[in-house]
């Protein structure tokens, strides 16, 4: 059985199907699956001089029935995170994975979005902005019915003390366009 | 393909609102130019009013000897979709990526015997859905007025056969009845969630409650049908009386109450609970087939007036018919959630129960003009919901021209239009009908073609 909700979406596909050229719009609250549950953190210790990835990967639950569909864009329309140091100063800069199993997020060609690197300043708590378009090479992906994402924060320390904190999400959600071929 | 089975089966489920109208429905073209009114004395006026069985058909009011429709929507649909290759058809294949269940059931609800000169189109919009941990939205747009509120499905009851002998206006038959009448309602959650946008939730109900009924049997019958004003005359003109009782024996039935759908679990997505088969069902049925019948009585009356040109007339079926079942057995039909299985286990059995056949009924009015001119309307119920037919005819030597308007069984206004040719003992007729019958919020418009021999 997949996800609890797979009825509802192939009931409500149904309609959407009859709707003509009307395109099917997914708006996934991705934050909403990882609040709570650790992964929305992901803590970051680079070491003096050196340039360190840190990450979190997170498992997302889509409808089911949507294998043929076409998705014609992804984009994140709300995202922001906070870079929390507790010590030391440098850069983190943000980038997302996607791909449809755990394993491939590690692929370069998971790579959805990348930030320019935040600079940080010495210990306090920065917000960051996550907008953006993500690349078209990971549009496949949500036509499976199980998703994952990996978070990355990748520090940069130039500094001779090390660099500590967190990259704590506050929100994080996507706008998925698929064309009308739900079955 | 457990996707494409279930999308089909739900669609057919919504989609039953947008059932056909199958009072209006008819393989004569002129009829269908009339808005689905008959202006001749045959078909349902003698179904339905005991009393035109003594009328007899107007002279020179046109009713042929045969009429045969022109299949131009089949030819059309084989030429689309040839039947050597239905298998690998787009269209019939949910192994496709082509394949669209809506486009199944609008063939169904518009089975292709005359084509379809203006199809429905089904309304564009975007569609969006808002997906969390623990919240699903559907905001159909536009398309939520496709979502049926209140009841929705199908009924009607058919006499099977006719057999008997008449004298001097009385009859001795014996008939065969087949009813049936089967409706949804989408439950509350459903409905919300289809209809306005809600969140679906956790640890809810969403179901489809339905009632279906289907019975049948046979009725030795005495009917009387006879002029009561105006015998001997030259002309039709006086009141006629029609009249029939009827002894119901049930040889079958069955009869399912319940719901069907899913319960949410604690978690919408990522949860680790499934969603849960929801199926509670009442079934009754009869234990006595083949060794006791459902025994009840009923009757029909009817009545017509005719005079000069104007005639009217009104004929009631099936009043009083209530069945009853002497030896039924009840059974609980649930999904049992232990053994992940649907389970049946007896409630009652050898009780009695009783069934109703619907009251259908209709009513109506004719004007023969010396012009050629023919107007006409009908108000039929057969037992689930009335249709209203008005339409005219004018004939101009060997042409005639047809209009006429409807109501549908959902209260929906259609229109026909049509013409006709006829040469001596061939005539050849084309009517135009909108229909509401497609995944639509607009009519589409049918061309009827039908042959006829007088």
């Amino acid at each position: 059985m997949k996800a609890t909700a797979s009825v509802l979406v192939v009931a409500a596909a149904i309609l959407s199907v009859g709707c003509g050229e009307g395109r099917a719009i997914f708006n996934v609250d991705v934050y909403s699956f990882m609040a709570g549950s650790g992964n929305d953190t992901v803590p970051y210790a680079v070491p003096p001089a050196s340039s360190v990835d840190s990450f979190t990967v997170q498992r997302i639950v889509l409808p089911g029935g949507f294998g043929s569909s076409i998705v014609d864009s992804v984009r994140i329309t709300s995202g922001a995170a906070n870079l929390i140091t507790s010590v030391g100063a440098g850069s983190i800069g943000f980038s997302l994975y996607i791909a449809s199993d755990s394993a491939s997020t590690h692929l370069p060609a998971a790579l959805a979005l990348s930030l320019p690197a935040t600079t940080i300043p010495g210990p306090g708590t920065l917000p960051v902005v996550i907008v953006g378009d993500l690349s078209s090479g990971i549009n496949d992906a949500f036509t499976h019915d199980t998703l994952w994402i990996r978070i990355a924060a990748t520090g940069t320390n130039p500094n001779a003390g090390p660099l500590v904190g967190q990259m704590a999400l506050t929100a994080l959600q996507l706008r998925v366009v698929m064309q009308d071929k739900i079955f | 393909m457990r996707i494409a089975a279930v999308a089909l089966t739900l669609a057919v489920l919504v989609a039953g609102s947008a059932r056909p109208a199958r009072a209006q429905f008819s393989f004569d073209a002129r009829r269908i130019g009339m808005g689905g009114v008959s202006l001749t004395r045959n078909g349902n006026l003698r179904r339905y009013n005991p009393a035109y069985r003594a009328v007899k058909d107007r002279p020179g009011s046109g009713n042929p000897k045969v009429t045969i429709p022109v299949p131009l929507g089949l030819i059309q649909f084989f030429h689309d979709h040839p039947i050597g290759k239905l298998g690998d058809d787009p269209m019939f294949n949910p192994d496709s990526s082509a394949f669209n269940p809506i486009e199944v059931v609008n063939l169904v609800f518009n089975l292709p015997i005359f084509l379809e000169v203006k199809k429905a189109p089904t309304p564009t919009n975007d569609v969006e859905f808002t997906i969390g941990r623990n919240a699903f939205v559907v905001d159909l747009g536009a398309a939520q007025v496709l979502i049926p509120e209140d009841e929705f499905g199908m009924g009607g009851t058919s006499r099977l056969l006719d057999m008997g002998i008449g004298i001097k206006g009385f009859r001795v038959s014996v008939q065969g009845f087949e009813n049936h009448d089967i409706g949804f309602v989408l439950g509350d959650s459903l409905r919300a969630f289809l209809k306005d946008a809600d969140s679906a939730r956790t640890n809810t109900t969403f179901n489809v409650l339905g009632d279906g009924l289907v019975q049948g049997g046979f009725a030795p019958t005495l009917s009387f049908s006879g002029r009561v004003t105006g015998r001997g005359s030259d002309n039709d003109d006086g009141v006629y009386l029609g009249a029939a009782v009827r002894n119901y024996f049930g040889v079958a039935y069955y009869r399912a109450v319940g719901s069907g759908g899913f319960t949410t679990g604690d978690t919408l997505f990522a949860g680790p609970n499934p969603v849960t088969p929801q199926l509670e069902a009442l079934v009754y049925r009869d234990n006595g087939l083949g060794t006791s019948f459902g025994r009840g009585f009923g009757g029909d009356v009817g009545v017509v007036l005719i005079s000069g040109p104007m005639e009217v007339g009104l004929g009631v079926n099936d009043i009083g018919a209530k069945l009853t079942w002497q030896d039924t057995r009840v059974d609980t039909t649930y999904f049992d959630n232990a053994g992940d299985s649907i389970a049946t286990s007896v409630v009652r059995n050898h009780v009695e129960t009783t069934t109703k056949l619907p009251i259908s009924y209709i009513a109506n009015a004719a004007l023969h003009m010396g012009t050629g001119t023919t107007v006409g309307a009908d108000v039929v119920n057969t037992g689930r919901g009335t249709v209203i037919h008005v339409g005219g005819e004018q004939r101009i030597g060997f042409l005639a021209l047809r209009g006429g308007v409807s109501r549908d069984q959902r209260k929906k206004m259609q229109f026909g239009f049509g013409g006709g040719l006829r040469l001596g003992p061939l005539g050849l007729d084309v009517g135009f009908w909108t229909h509401s019958n497609s995944f639509s919020t607009q009519r589409g418009i049918t061309m009827a073609t039908s042959i006829s021999l007088y």
